[in-house]
């Protein structure tokens, strides 16, 4: 099964943006994994246990700044800037959407372009089968398998080297167990499966925080492959049954707890607080027979003309949405430290000191920075004084007063 | 399609009962904002079975139209069905805004309608108004468009504009608008639409739907957030302590406020004190409560940081809190940064001195 992961490089220091006419400037940055990312990961490795394939880790962006992040998603370490500590032995497959036409899409023109990308990865998988089924009767026949099979892009099932894994379709016709007939019904079926494709993702991202790229990336293929392709968000747990047929997920929306039969092919968001259950061991011998080697280190970068998109559909322009200008806020905007802050005890009407004005203060207000001797005058005068924890208390409770209590 | 034939500005509400959810409520208060100031109506959608008391509700509520569809086979939310019938009705009546609300099931919709429907989505909206705003790219000047405001990577607000594409779609967070007061005599128009459902929308079947009970912790809805951090294992001298101990305080306290002036409590934790699972917490911090990147994001009334020390991951999920309390005794504490209030002490001092203040003593 070809288990398609979504991932995202993110600012490391989300709050250290530096954004010119409101676009982000993700090259100038360092991108660490969505953190969100690492629950589709789990997910795809539970299901690749229990079903096997081939996970394959797409993404979008500046390739200096994603690639780094996909090295480490091969071969993940215990230790990592780039990625949290996953449990999980690596992706099988990475590939990288790059394109200065891509730079600056919103969702809607993201999600496009991954899938586009997906569409992709099924074509060439496709075709993969489909030089097989030329070549049949051909000398070339077991070339291209082995050919195929080292790139990846057959499994197990239907050529392998494996010691252990001496049945394949190509061996079983080799040996005369299986006729001409017999391999196109197998190659045919396993071209079939390819359909029953699943894409994970991280619930939102830690940069935008939408949560909009999974489903639409699910709409967007659908529309593409002229079917309905669902999509579920903030799955909880997951459950894939063995026929590679359909999952079964639990989520919650608000106070609904769904527990959803989906078929495939479809898209999962993974909530934070999603786990993989442990698969059991009677599907892992068939598992492998799915599988396909893995392509480690070796990441494909595809650009707009290799997947066929649409340029007015990508990047800035092909966006509906347009950031403006962003501003600042959240800065507070005086901090009163309890018990050293001075604040106004009282309204003080505008009043001269030294020669010049001061003032109107209301009560409360922190006494701003006044010559030394005057705020010693002042807290003489009972003016100004410290800033006390029931001060902190009136301000954010508006006294205290008390309602009701029990004794 | 000229963009100005696109009229009215719609809620997408969810039923309640007999009456709408009060996100539901917020939006709805937020479209008749945007409304009034274009001169437009201000419409609810719903979608469900057995709408009678609920559209005339949604009505009463500041609606001056509802547009629904009331079918056996909307009873359940569907992404699916639910999309569909959506777009259906925004093809066919063409609105100016698309609102939402930006919760779990708004963000599992949403999306998917906004694609379908070939526009924009602003997600977590927290204001919107009508600007004019100009397009350098097609050298236009779009007039009386939405601008939705976001946050914007923690410390920034930003102002996404749909221009070129109807209807303008937002999600709107909760807790950002208050509901209109409920007016019975109020008279609305009522638009049934009457969809018919496609198989391949029913292929994700649901086979167990329950409502959960409203007892779990729920941060976002809090009034106020007391959260711990790996501060409250030792007090100012660096003796180590029984968390267990700050948790009592902070109980103690929000109790305290919850009774004097009616404020709904929560405690909160950071990720460092969930993951270092301390048997003297166990069942108590547990990561429901964790606030920050990859627990929840929380804006709270008041918000009192209680030994944390303030990583940037804990700082962006609660940033937009209105006041900002923070206890530590390291003065140097990177969360005194965002602090209204500071608190520069022992909070094993400071904690029993609010409950008695609190206590009226």
């Amino acid at each position: 099964m070809l288990i398609v992961v979504l991932i995202k490089g993110v600012p490391a220091r989300t709050t250290q943006v530096l954004t010119v006419s409101g676009v982000l400037k993700r090259e100038e940055m360092e991108l660490v994994l969505n953190p969100h990312d690492a629950r589709a990961l789990e997910a795809a490795f539970y299901l690749k246990r229990v079903v096997g394939g081939k996970i394959i880790c797409l993404s979008m962006g500046p390739e200096p700044k994603i690639s780094p992040i996909m090295k480490e998603l091969f071969e993940p370490k215990e230790e990592s800037r780039l990625v949290p500590r996953i449990i999980f032995p690596g992706v099988d497959h990475c590939i990288l959407l790059s394109d200065r036409r891509m730079a600056g899409a919103d969702t809607w023109a993201t999600s496009y372009t991954l899938a586009k990308g997906i569409e992709k990865i099924l074509q060439i998988h496709r075709e993969a089968v489909e030089r097989l089924e030329k070549a049949i009767g051909s000398d070339e026949l077991y070339e291209i398998a082995k050919t195929l099979y080292h790139n990846g892009l057959i499994p197990h099932e239907i050529y392998s080297e494996l010691p252990t894994i001496r049945d394949s379709l190509l061996a079983r016709y080799r040996s005369g167990q299986i006729d001409e007939a017999g391999l196109r019904d197998g190659l045919r079926r396993y071209k079939d499966g390819l359909g029953r494709f699943i894409i994970l993702a991280g619930m939102k991202t830690t940069d935008g925080e939408t949560g909009n790229t999974g489903p639409q990336t699910a709409e967007a293929l659908g529309q593409m492959m002229g079917e309905i392709i669902p999509s579920v968000a903030f799955v909880r747990e997951m459950e894939i049954d063995p026929s590679g047929e359909y999952v079964v997920v639990l989520r919650a929306l608000g106070r609904i707890i769904q527990k959803l039969l989906v078929p495939l092919p479809c898209l999962l968001t993974l909530h934070t607080e999603y786990e993989p259950k442990i698969p059991s061991p009677v599907h892992l011998k068939k598992a492998r027979y799915a599988n396909y080697i893995p392509q480690k280190s070796r990441i494909d970068v595809w650009n707009a003309e290799f997947i066929g998109a649409d340029p007015s559909k990508l990047g800035l322009m092909g966006s509906p949405t347009i950031v403006g200008p962003g501003y600042e806020v959240g800065r507070p905007q005086a901090q009163k430290v309890i018990g050293e802050s001075l604040v106004f005890a009282r309204d003080v009407e505008r009043f001269e000191w030294g020669g010049k004005t001061y003032g109107p203060f209301k009560a409360g207000d922190l006494a701003p920075e006044l010559p030394v001797e005057l705020l010693r005058e002042m807290r003489a005068k009972g003016w100004v004084r410290v800033f006390t924890l029931e001060d902190m208390l009136n301000e954010l409770f508006g006294g205290l007063k008390v309602v009701s209590r029990t004794v | 399609m000229s963009l100005e034939q696109y009229k009215d500005v719609w809620a997408y509400c969810v039923r309640e009962g007999d009456s709408l959810t009060r996100p539901s409520l917020e939006i709805l208060a937020a479209a008749r904002k945007v409304a009034d100031k274009i001169g437009q109506k201000a419409v609810a959608v719903i979608l469900g079975y057995g709408l009678d008391r609920v559209v005339e509700n949604a009505i009463a509520h500041g609606a001056d139209a509802v547009v629904y569809a009331d079918e056996p086979w909307l009873e359940k939310y569907q992404c699916l069905p639910y999309t569909r019938v959506l777009c259906e009705m925004a093809e066919k009546m063409k609105p100016y805004a698309f609102l939402f609300v930006a919760d779990e099931l708004g963000r599992d919709l949403s999306p998917r309608v906004a694609y379908r429907l070939n526009t924009g989505l602003a997600t977590d909206n927290i204001d919107l108004a009508v600007e004019d705003y100009y397009f350098g790219p097609t050298n236009t000047t779009y007039r009386n468009i939405l601008a939705q405001i976001r946050p914007d990577f923690a410390t920034r607000v930003a102002k996404i504009y749909t221009p070129r594409h109807r209807p303008q779609m937002a999600s709107i967070r909760p807790g950002n608008f208050e509901p209109l007061r409920r007016d019975p005599s109020r008279r609305g128009e009522l638009i049934r639409f009457r969809p018919t459902p496609v198989e391949e929308d029913f292929k994700v079947k649901i086979l167990e739907e329950a409502i959960q009970r409203k007892s779990q912790i729920d941060l976002e809805g809090a009034d106020i957030i007391i959260s711990l951090g790996m501060g409250i294992l030792r007090d100012g001298e660096g003796n180590p302590r029984n968390p267990r101990e700050a948790f009592t305080l902070v109980s103690e306290i929000l109790e305290l406020i919850r009774r004097n002036y009616g404020l709904k409590g929560e405690i909160g934790a950071t990720r460092a004190l969930i993951y270092s699972e301390l048997k003297e917490l166990e069942g108590l911090i547990t990561s429901e409560r964790q606030v920050g990147q990859t627990g929840r994001t929380v804006a709270p009334q008041i918000y009192i940081a209680v030994g944390i020390s303030g990583a940037v991951q804990h700082k962006v999920g609660m940033i937009k809190s209105k006041k900002i309390v923070a206890i530590n005794s390291d003065r140097d504490a990177p969360i005194f940064e965002l602090a209204h209030y500071a608190i520069k002490d022992d909070l094993y001092k400071v904690l029993p001195r609010l409950r008695s203040l609190l206590a009226g003593g």
